[in-house]
C-alpha cells in the first residue's frame, strides 16, 4: 500500500511518515502543492494524506486537480481549522475524511486503515476479544459466557472498544464517537464512563481487559498473547 | 413606536413654531390695523377742520355768518353721519351739523370746547348713549381778536366694529391653521422619515447573517444619503475589522495547532519505546499537558469565532426541553460518582432557534461546572421554562458558590474563583465563556446569582419562539427541503 503525504511541515510528515512505515506502509512526502500534485500524477496511490495549507497551491486547489483525473483516491485531509463551514467545503471538494490538529497519531492510523479498506468496519453480528462477546443482535455481553448487564452508553462504549481491539483510543475518539461534539469540554466524562464498564467487565477477573495508556486514552487487550 | 416618537416630535414643534408665528402676525395685525384706522379717522378728521377755516372762517368777516351757514350747511348737512362739524365762538354756536344718527350721538349733550389741552387736539368724548367718538378740536384767531373753535369729530363705532370682525377673522383662522398644520404636517413627516425606515430595516438586517448585505443609498443628496453614505462606511470597516479577525483566528490556530500536532506525536512515537517508568511518567504527563493545550487553543477559537460573528451556526427550531434531558441522561453518571442527585424540571416543551450542538454545549457546561463545584452528597437542579419571550435553562447548585465580588468575572476568559481547586479539578477556565458566547450568537444572555458556601444558580435566557408543536414541525420539515427553505424559515421567523 503507497501513501502520499503532501504536507509542508516537515516535522509533522516526518512523524506520519515514521508511523506509517513502522505500520508497513510506502510513504512519499512532498512538500508543497505543485510537488504533491506531481507525485500524484505520476504514481497510483492508494491514499492521499493531504495538508489545507501548503504553499504554491493550496490543499483545496490540489484536491480538486486530483478529483478531476482519479475519483476514486482516498484523500485524507488535514487541516488546523475546524469551523463547519469549512469542513462542508472540504466533503463538497471530494475529500473522504478529516482530522483537525493536533491529532493523536492512533486516530490518524484508524482513518487511514478505515479509508484503505473502503467498506463497512466489521459488522458481524458477534464481537470477539479474548473472552468477551458482544452479541450485536440481542445486546448481550458476555465475559467467558457469564452475562454482564450494561447501560446504553456503556454498551456503546464497549462496542467501540471491541471493534478497535488493541488500538488505543484517545478520548475526543470516544468523545465524537459515543457522545458528540458538544462534550468536548468535558473529557472526564469519558473517564467515569471508562471506570463503570472497567469494574462490570473487568472486575473479580485477574486480567484486566481494559487498559489506560497515559496520556493518550484507553485500550482494550484479548490478553491472547500474555 | 420610536420612529413614530420622532414623527410626533417634529410635528409638535414645528406647529409650535406656526402658533407662535401666528400669534404674532395676528397681534401685529391687530394693532397695525387699529393704529391705521385710529390714525386715518383723525387725519380725516383734522383736514377736515383745517378745510373749515380755510374756506369758511378766513372770508367770514368779509361775508357774514348767514353766509356761513348756508355754505356749510351745503357741504356739511344736518343730519347727516360723518364727520359731526360745530362752529362756534365762545359760548355761541355758528353752525352744528345735526346728531349722529348710526350710532345715535346727540351733539347738543357734548359740551362746548373749554379745555385749553383739547386745542388742535384730539380727544375722546362718551355720549349719552354710550357712544365713543372722538373729537378735534381747532381754534381760529380770527382778525377782529374772536376765537372761533372749529370741532370735527366721528364715532369710533365703525372702527371698533372693523377690529372686532378682524379679532374673530384670526381667533377663528388661527387654530384652525394649526390644526390643519399638525395633521398635514404629521402625514407629511412619513414622506421624509421613510428613508429611515427602510435604512432602519436594513440595518437589522445586515449583521443578522453577515455583513455582506450594505444599506440603500438615498440619492437625495441630503443628510440622509450622508447617513447611508457614512453608516455604509462604517460597515465596511467593520467588516475589515471582522476579517482580518477572522483571519487572525484561523492564522492563530494554524501557527498554534502544528506545534502542537508535532509535540504530540513525537511523545506518542516515545511511548512505543521501552523506557524506564520515570521516563515514561513524564512523557504521559507531557502528553497530557498537550492535551489540555489543544484543548485550550480549540475553546479560545471557538469563542473568538462565536465572538466576531465568523462561526455560521444553523439555525433550526429545536425542543430546549428534549435538548436539555437527553444530555442530562448523559451526564447522569458524572453526578452519581459524587453522590449528587440530578433533578430536571420543566414544561412540555420550550421552542428556540438555535444549534442543537451549540445549545447542549451550554447545559454540558454548565452543569459539568456544577457538578464540579458541589460536593458529594448535594444536589444540582436544572429547569426549563417559558417566560414570556424567553425560554430560560436554569442550572442551580448546593456547591461552594461564588464570592459576591467574583461574580461579574465568572464569565471572563480563563476566571476562576479559586486558582488551586478548579485547575484540579481538570477545568480549562473557558467553559462559562463558552456559554456566554453561545447565548451571544442566539440573541440571549447568561447570568449567575450566587450566595458563597451555599451554592450558584446559572440563568441562561434564549428568545423563545412562540410556535406550537406543529408549527414547529412544519418549519422544521421546511428547513430540511434544500437551501431556499432557510429564507422561507427566517421569513416565517418574523
Amino acid at each position: 500500500m503507497r501513501i502520499l503525504v503532501i504536507e509542508d511541515e516537515q516535522k509533522v510528515s516526518a512523524l506520519i511518515k515514521r508511523g506509517l512505515i513502522s505500520e508497513r506502509y510506502a510513504v512519499d512526502v512532498a512538500a508543497d502543492g505543485i510537488d504533491g500534485l506531481e507525485l500524484a500524477e505520476a504514481y497510483p496511490y492508494d491514499l492521499m494524506i493531504l495538508d489545507l495549507m501548503i504553499p504554491r497551491l493550496t490543499g483545496a486547489e490540489v484536491l480538486q486537480r486530483v478529483r478531476r483525473k482519479n475519483a476514486f483516491l482516498p484523500v485524507l485531509v488535514l487541516t488546523a481549522r475546524d469551523s463547519i463551514d469549512d469542513k462542508v467545503k472540504l466533503f463538497e471538494l471530494g475529500a473522504d475524511d478529516y482530522l483537525t490538529k493536533p491529532f493523536a497519531f492512533a486516530e490518524l492510523l484508524m482513518r487511514v486503515k478505515a479509508l484503505l479498506r473502503r467498506g463497512p468496519v466489521n459488522r458481524s453480528s458477534t464481537l470477539r476479544v479474548g473472552e468477551l462477546e458482544l452479541d450485536r443482535l440481542t445486546q448481550q455481553v458476555r465475559r467467558a459466557g457469564k452475562r454482564i448487564d450494561l447501560t446504553a452508553k456503556e454498551y456503546a462504549l464497549l462496542e467501540y472498544f471491541m471493534q478497535n481491539e488493541e488500538r488505543v483510543l484517545s478520548r475526543n475518539m470516544i468523545i465524537e464517537h459515543v457522545w458528540d461534539q458538544s462534550f468536548d469540554g468535558i473529557t472526564n466524562i469519558v473517564d467515569v464512563y471508562v471506570r463503570h464498564l472497567r469494574s462490570k467487565v473487568d472486575d473479580g477477573n485477574l486480567f484486566k481487559m481494559i487498559r489506560t495508556v497515559r496520556g493518550t486514552g484507553y485500550t482494550i487487550r484479548s490478553g491472547n498473547e500474555t | 413606536m420610536r420612529r413614530n416618537s420622532l414623527r410626533a416630535r417634529v410635528t409638535t414643534f414645528y406647529v409650535g413654531m406656526l402658533a407662535v408665528a401666528l400669534l404674532v402676525f395676528s397681534a401685529a395685525v391687530y394693532f397695525g390695523v387699529k393704529a391705521f384706522l385710529t390714525k386715518s379717522l383723525e387725519q380725516m378728521l383734522s383736514n377736515s377742520a383745517h378745510n373749515i377755516v380755510n374756506d369758511y372762517l378766513v372770508p367770514l368777516d368779509q361775508k357774514g355768518e348767514p353766509w356761513l351757514v348756508a355754505e356749510m350747511s351745503e357741504s356739511y348737512p344736518p343730519g347727516t353721519n360723518d364727520p359731526f362739524v360745530r362752529v362756534s365762538r365762545g359760548p355761541r354756536v355758528l353752525y352744528q351739523s345735526g346728531d349722529m344718527r348710526d350710532p345715535f350721538v346727540s351733539m347738543s349733550k357734548i359740551p362746548l370746547p373749554s379745555d385749553q389741552k383739547w386745542f388742535n387736539n384730539f380727544h375722546r368724548e362718551t355720549a349719552a348713549s354710550g357712544q365713543q367718538i372722538v373729537l378735534y378740536t381747532l381754534p381760529y384767531n380770527a382778525p377782529n381778536g374772536s376765537v372761533i373753535f372749529v370741532e370735527t369729530g366721528a364715532a369710533f363705532e365703525p372702527i371698533r366694529h372693523v377690529l372686532r370682525s378682524l379679532l374673530l377673522i384670526l381667533l377663528l383662522t388661527t387654530p384652525t391653521i394649526l390644526v390643519v398644520a399638525a395633521i398635514g404636517g404629521y402625514l407629511l413627516m412619513s414622506r421624509p422619515l421613510r428613508p429611515v425606515v427602510v435604512l432602519t430595516e436594513q440595518a437589522e438586517r445586515v449583521g443578522r447573517k453577515e455583513l455582506g448585505e450594505r444599506l440603500p443609498i438615498i440619492p437625495t443628496g441630503d443628510e440622509l444619503e450622508r447617513l447611508s453614505l457614512a453608516l455604509n462606511r462604517m460597515i465596511d470597516r467593520l467588516e475589515a475589522a471582522l476579517a482580518h479577525n477572522h483571519r487572525f483566528s484561523a492564522d492563530a490556530s494554524h501557527e498554534l495547532r502544528t506545534p502542537l500536532t508535532i509535540i504530540r506525536g513525537e511523545l506518542e512515537s516515545l511511548i512505543q519505546l521501552p523506557l524506564p517508568t520515570t521516563v515514561m511518567e513524564g512523557i504521559g504527563s507531557a502528553l497530557e499537558e498537550s492535551n489540555r493545550m489543544a484543548k485550550i487553543v480549540h475553546s479560545l477559537m471557538t469563542i473568538s469565532r462565536l465572538d466576531c460573528g465568523g462561526e455560521q451556526i444553523e439555525l433550526v427550531p429545536v425542543d430546549l426541553v428534549e435538548i436539555v434531558s437527553v444530555t442530562l441522561e448523559h451526564m447522569s453518571l458524572l453526578a452519581e460518582e459524587k453522590h449528587i442527585s440530578l433533578r430536571f424540571e420543566a414544561q412540555r416543551h420550550a421552542y428556540v432557534t438555535g444549534d442543537p450542538m451549540r445549545l447542549k454545549q451550554i447545559v454540558v457546561n454548565l452543569v459539568d461546572n456544577a457538578i464540579k463545584y458541589t460536593p458529594e452528597e448535594g444536589s444540582v437542579s436544572v429547569f426549563v421554562r417559558a417566560e414570556e419571550e424567553k425560554a430560560v435553562i436554569i442550572v442551580a447548585d448546593t456547591g461552594i458558590g461564588i464570592p459576591a465580588a467574583a461574580l461579574p468575572l465568572v464569565f471572563d476568559r480563563f476566571y476562576r474563583t479559586d486558582q488551586a481547586r478548579s485547575r484540579e479539578s481538570g477545568g480549562i477556565g473557558l467553559g462559562l465563556s463558552i456559554v456566554k458566547a453561545i447565548c451571544g450568537v442566539h440573541g440571549g444572555a447568561a447570568s449567575v446569582e450566587s450566595i458563597e458556601g451555599r451554592g450558584a444558580t446559572f440563568r441562561v435566557e434564549l428568545p423563545l419562539l412562540s410556535s406550537t408543536l406543529m408549527e414547529v414541525e412544519q418549519l422544521r420539515s421546511a428547513t430540511y427541503i434544500g437551501q431556499a427553505s432557510n429564507q422561507t424559515f427566517s421569513g416565517a421567523q418574523k
